[in-house]
């Protein structure tokens, strides 16, 4: 399936027109995605950690998990939306960049991961899940989302 | 006089051959800047965790000193990664960075958010943990908590802004913005 579509419509969208007219407006939210991208990583590395026995030893795991996921979800839709509207400036630039599509590759591994196994997974007592499948578990998520921001960091360089 | 002196160090530093090796190496520069960029997840990740702490929005189960003692180790961490990669990027454009507009607003954000953090700390040790379960922190350690998030949304936003060059010295820019970017020989024109 061609998606060349979806980016000749956001090329001509409102969005579109916003985001080259105004420089001032995408840096603002390009500011919003920076803060998401902190949020979001944060997050990540705080419950990965935990898991990985490397901070917050002394606060249950499930607490650390519990607290992350609210503000990981607040995140990842604040720079989606924030990365929705950056693309409009460039959408078709975009199409035709390798590091674009690795970026969205492993960002769609990361919501598979993250709602399909992670969470679920999480939810069982830790203390009757295997120290391996934890630690799998973190090391698998900590490399998925470094893969995301770094990618994304590489498209402007690409 | 300050702003002779700035331009003088910057051009000193501008004329290093590592600089220039930095600022024209293929791959070096890029991963500076990405070090720097993906080291927010570090500093600013740590940071926003205990002041959404403070204002009762995460780990509300955890004692407020504790997280904020758990947490400071990895965030100075973070700080640290990030004032040494920022001033290497800085030493590669020394002389665009010292005048421009965006990285001065950033120097007294940064000023700003480091003497509310030493107010924050000062308060957080004093109240020596009389505040700890509560699920919100007291209003001064909110205020403190607020203040710190606005700061470093400004640090990230001027940041950012370095690299657009709306407002270089070598545009044709007002006399107040020419003064406000500091740049030199800009400003002798109008003398």
């Amino acid at each position: 399936m061609d998606v060349y579509f979806f980016f000749e419509w956001l090329d001509n969208s409102f969005l579109a027109t916003m985001s080259k007219a105004y420089g001032g407006v995408f840096a603002v939210v390009q500011m919003f995605h920076l803060l998401s991208l902190a949020l979001l990583g944060g997050t990540v590395l705080l419950a990965d950690l935990r898991l990985l026995g490397v901070m917050l030893r002394d606060v249950p795991s499930r607490v650390v998990v519990a607290s992350t996921q609210r503000w990981f979800d607040v995140a990842l839709i604040g720079s989606l939306l924030s990365g929705i509207f950056m693309s409009s400036a460039v959408a078709l630039k975009l199409y035709y960049n390798e590091m674009f599509w690795a970026k969205m590759a492993s960002f769609a591994i990361g919501l598979v991961f993250v709602y399909g196994i992670r969470r679920p997974l999480l939810a069982f007592d830790h203390a009757t899940l295997s120290p391996w499948v934890l630690r799998l578990v973190a090391v698998t998520s900590l490399v998925i989302w470094f893969t995301v921001a770094a990618s994304g960091r590489w498209i402007g360089f690409s | 006089m300050l702003n002779e002196w700035l331009l003088a160090l910057a051009r000193w530093l501008d004329t290093h051959e590592w600089s220039t090796a930095l600022h024209e190496s293929l791959y070096m520069y890029a991963w500076i800047e990405t070090t720097h960029v993906l080291t927010l997840m570090v500093f600013l990740g740590m940071l926003f965790m205990i002041d959404l702490r403070m204002l009762g929005l995460a780990f509300t189960e955890v004692p407020a000193s504790k997280l904020a003692d758990r947490l400071d180790r990895p965030m100075m961490l973070g700080f640290a990664v990030m004032v040494i990669t920022g001033f290497l990027l800085y030493y590669a454009i020394p002389e665009r960075t010292t005048q421009s507009i965006w990285f001065r607003i950033k120097v007294v954000l940064m000023i700003a958010a480091g003497i509310n953090a030493f107010l924050f700390r000062a308060k957080m040790l004093a109240a020596d943990g009389s505040w700890d379960e509560d699920r919100r922190a007291p209003k001064r350690m909110r205020v403190g908590a607020g203040l710190s998030l606005l700061l470093w949304a400004g640090v990230v936003v001027t940041g950012r802004s370095i690299a657009y060059d709306w407002f270089d010295c070598n545009k044709d820019l007002s006399y107040l913005m020419y003064w406000a970017a500091g740049c030199v020989d800009e400003l002798a024109r109008f003398e």
